[in-house]
């Protein structure tokens, strides 16, 4: 070390640590070291300095003959109220303006290239010739047509790249059965992605025989009123100019309050497994209403495989459409309607009853 | 601060820094300590040896190692988190009274406060940077692109700025600038009276979940906070009066009775905001909160529930209002047991809300879900919790906790007499010039009277040590 061990080589009590070199300076208000006598228990001792040169004329005497554009004068000149603040809180100050400029700059640089999109103005469309304005994708499920063959599990998870798992679905069905004295027990064992065995899985009631069941196939909801896109602490799920509900997996971070704010249990966060939708393992992820097909005129994954059509998709303003004339003619009901979400998937057959 | 190439000089203390030196002065520093004092930090270390494995475990990808599902996505580490982050708020709201108000009797709270505060609320984010799954997302998320729609925006704002204050409330403490501490404890008693509605709110405005809707969450979200920062007080300052540390005479004397009063007055409306809670649920028009309620009242959380009312507020209050037992050992009883139940009680807290499943998908248990923590995460929760007794004893022994006798004292403005005689008729200002006139006296200056230390052996508590600590 240059220094011997004993001599300080920092000290935050006012005092220089090494003979003062001679240094140029362009204002006599440099920033003094930080003095906080009542660390060492003994007052500062006063900063004695040479006096400051006025003028860069001063400092400079070897070359006098430069014109200077500017003289340069002591800050404390220029603004004499500076002068009767303490050297210490000046300090403080300008620290605290650094530190407010630094994230005024860094707010302001992210504005200029967003780090994050805005969501507040409409992304661009996914497809060009897509037009989301007008558009009321409505799902309907008819769970007295659904049989519970669980392809409509399948070809999610094929089609999202979800995670093989059981417990992470987008879409699953639920076999309600009724038992012998009235008690409904609901299972899905594996979401149904291998369909339904003849006795009943439901936690407490496995291997009860069933005398009568209806499948309910559930998904995301797509609410009006979602609970999920209003406490993203980061914003990081939104409503689509559409009406579907996307989760940027780029900004999630996945605390899980949108997890635990959907009454209908669509959500979950994608667990690091084999795989995982947009590659992103651990953020909130759910059913999308395959939105990547329906801007490109498909139908989503699900009710493209469903063999019996118990799920069917469309375009409630299209007065001619399949939604649009099951909605006139058949009233199907959203479920849970008590939640206040407005929910935009309809369902007919015994599920109405049942909720 | 001074650092050379072999020390540093802190507060006039020089450390050694060289290796060998400081494993010297390590080793005799440690020989140094009584054997009570290294049998605490041996546990409290081996605690936080387990918990640091753990911690990186979690990290991410790692969630896999923490026990929540889809249905269950709310564990022990958000537990954890709400009980730090109410504690924190609640040592605030607690010593208030001495640093806000100037109430005497509550002065002594003043400086061991702020340091337990800043040591939980570090340890409480420290927790959910744990939990979530992308924190540094977070910190730049949630700053760059503000949410206000979300109560847990909210959350993080109140306690981002708590933070803030504390840190300084902290600084000023230690470096004598009375005046900035003054104003950093009003802004910190404001916010601990904010952060914790808004923490209750995150709850609260989830309709999904009924057990938490509503808005008496927040409401007892800051009663709780109050209970559960006035109880580790209790706690705390029980060590104080025993093991005679720093200011050890006004806490007997002055801190305890007043953490009792602040206690009881905790317990009381803790206990009165639960059974209110237990009676509208079990008799609401809505069957989910009716379920929610017996789940937690007679169904699988029945333990836990039962076992918090009656350990955790009604034994504690028993403590607190027989007169036998109103001693420093009845109180430190009572505290701890208060705050081991607030902890209880945010377990079945956050338990209940999630209890009904939502989606059957994979065959979650039925009709409640099931949730119990893996040992990573208990290992984190213990860790949590060694960390801040290990960091506070550190201070304790390190640092000089007594009152400081500076307080920014609210000096008013003394009239003069002859202002005060102008005033009077001319009757009766006759009168007062004569009483002057016959007994002159100089008016006494507005300051604080000194207070002085009750030298009166106290009744309990064993007899004062005169070795030096």
């Amino acid at each position: 070390m240059s220094t011997p061990d004993d001599q300080p080589i920092l000290r935050l009590d006012g005092e220089p640590t090494a003979p003062r070199r001679r240094r140029r300076r362009r204002s006599a208000s440099l920033p003094a070291p930080i003095s906080t006598p009542a660390l060492t228990g003994t007052p500062a001792p006063p900063l004695v300095r040479a006096p400051a040169p006025a003028t860069v004329a001063e400092m400079a005497p070897a070359a006098p003959d430069l014109p200077l554009p500017v003289e340069l004068v002591p800050l404390t000149e220029l603004a004499p109220a500076i002068a009767e603040i303490s050297v210490s809180r000046r300090r403080f100050l300008g620290f605290g303006l650094a530190i407010v400029g630094g994230l005024t700059g860094a707010t302001a640089l992210s504005r200029l290239f967003p780090v994050f999109e805005e969501t507040s103005s409409a992304p661009p469309p996914i497809v060009p010739a897509y037009d989301p304005v007008g558009k009321a994708w409505t799902f309907v499920v008819d769970s007295a047509s659904c049989i519970g063959c669980g392809l409509c599990v399948v070809a999610c998870k094929e089609e999202n790249a979800v995670t093989e798992d059981g417990r992470f679905a987008r879409t699953w069905v639920e076999r309600h059965a009724v038992a012998a004295d009235g008690t409904v027990y609901v299972d899905s064992p594996d979401g149904g992605m291998a369909g339904f065995p003849p006795t009943s899985t439901a936690p407490g009631a496995e291997g009860a025989t069933i005398d009568a069941a209806f499948f309910e196939p559930r998904l995301c909801m797509q609410c009006e009123n979602s609970p999920c896109t209003s406490v993203c602490p980061v914003g990081a799920t939104y409503k689509t100019e559409d009406g579907i509900i996307l989760v940027d997996p780029r900004r999630c971070i996945g605390c899980g309050y949108c997890v635990v704010a959907c009454p209908y249990g669509a959500r979950y966060l994608t667990p690091a497994a084999e795989r995982a939708p947009n590659d992103a393992p651990g953020v909130a992820d759910k059913c999308t209403w395959c939105y990547h097909r329906i801007s490109r005129g498909s139908l989503p994954a699900c009710v493209e495989v469903c063999p019996v059509g118990a799920r069917k998709f469309g375009d409630r303003n299209d007065p001619d459409g399949e939604i649009a004339t099951l909605v006139r003619e058949r009233a199907p009901q959203a479920l849970h309607p008590e939640f206040g979400t407005r929910p935009r998937v309809l369902y007919l057959g015994p599920s109405v009853e049942e909720a | 601060m001074i650092l050379t190439g072999r020390t540093v000089i802190l507060a006039g203390r020089p450390i050694p820094i060289a290796p060998r030196e400081a494993a010297d002065a390590l080793t005799r520093e440690v020989a140094s300590m009584p054997r009570g004092l290294k049998i605490w930090f041996a546990a409290l270390l081996a605690i936080i040896a387990v918990a640091v494995p753990a911690a990186l475990v979690a990290l991410p990808p790692g969630w896999e190692v923490l026990g929540t599902s889809p249905t269950v996505e709310w564990g022990i580490l958000i537990v954890g988190y709400v009980f730090f982050a109410i504690t924190t708020s609640g040592l605030c709201l607690a010593s208030s009274l001495g640093t806000v108000f100037g109430i005497e009797r509550f002065r002594p709270l003043e400086k061991r406060h702020a340091v337990l505060a800043l040591l939980c609320l570090t340890t409480a984010f420290g927790l959910i940077a744990l939990d979530l799954h992308y924190p540094v997302r977070m910190v730049f998320g949630a700053m760059l692109v503000p949410s206000p729609s979300s109560p847990m925006w909210w959350m993080g704002v109140f306690y981002g700025i708590y933070l803030c204050v504390l840190v300084v409330e902290v600084w000023s403490m230690f470096t004598n600038h009375p005046r900035i501490h003054q104003v950093t404890c009003t802004m910190a008693a404001c916010t601990a009276i904010v952060a914790p509605a808004t923490l209750g709110a995150v709850f609260g405005v989830l309709v999904a979940r009924p057990f938490w809707h509503g808005p008496f969450t927040a409401i007892l979200m800051v009663v709780s906070a109050f209970l559960s920062g006035t109880a580790l007080l209790g706690v705390v300052f029980y060590g104080v009066h025993r093991l005679r540390l720093a200011g050890a005479e006004r806490a007997a004397s002055l801190a305890i009775p007043a953490i009792r009063t602040l206690l009881g007055i905790g317990l009381v409306a803790v206990t009165l905001l639960v059974a209110r809670q237990v009676i509208a649920g079990l008799t609401s028009d809505l069957a989910s909160l009716r379920e929610a309620t017996d789940a937690l009242v007679a169904g699988p959380l029945a333990w836990q529930f039962w076992g918090r009312v009656i350990l955790g507020l009604a034994v504690p209050l028993l403590l607190l209002a027989l007169p036998a037992t109103r001693t420093p050992t009845g109180t430190f009883v009572a505290a701890l047991l208060a705050i081991v139940g607030v902890f209880v009680d945010r377990m079945t807290f956050v338990a209940a809300g999630q209890i009904a499943p939502t989606s059957a998908a994979g065959n979650v248990a039925a009709p409640f879900t099931t949730y119990s923590p893996s040992p990573v995460e208990i290992a984190i929760i213990l860790g949590a919790l060694a960390f801040v007794a290990l960091a506070y004893t550190l201070v304790e022994r390190y640092v000089d906790l007594a009152e400081s006798d500076a307080h920014a004292a609210v000096t008013l403005p003394v009239p003069s007499l002859d202002r005060i005689k102008a005033l009077l008729s001319p009757r009766r200002r006759a009168v007062v010039e004569t009483a002057v006139a016959e007994a002159p006296v100089t008016p006494a200056p507005v300051t604080p009277a000194p207070v002085t230390p009750v030298t009166a052996q106290p009744t309990w508590g064993p007899a004062p040590r005169t070795d030096a600590r």
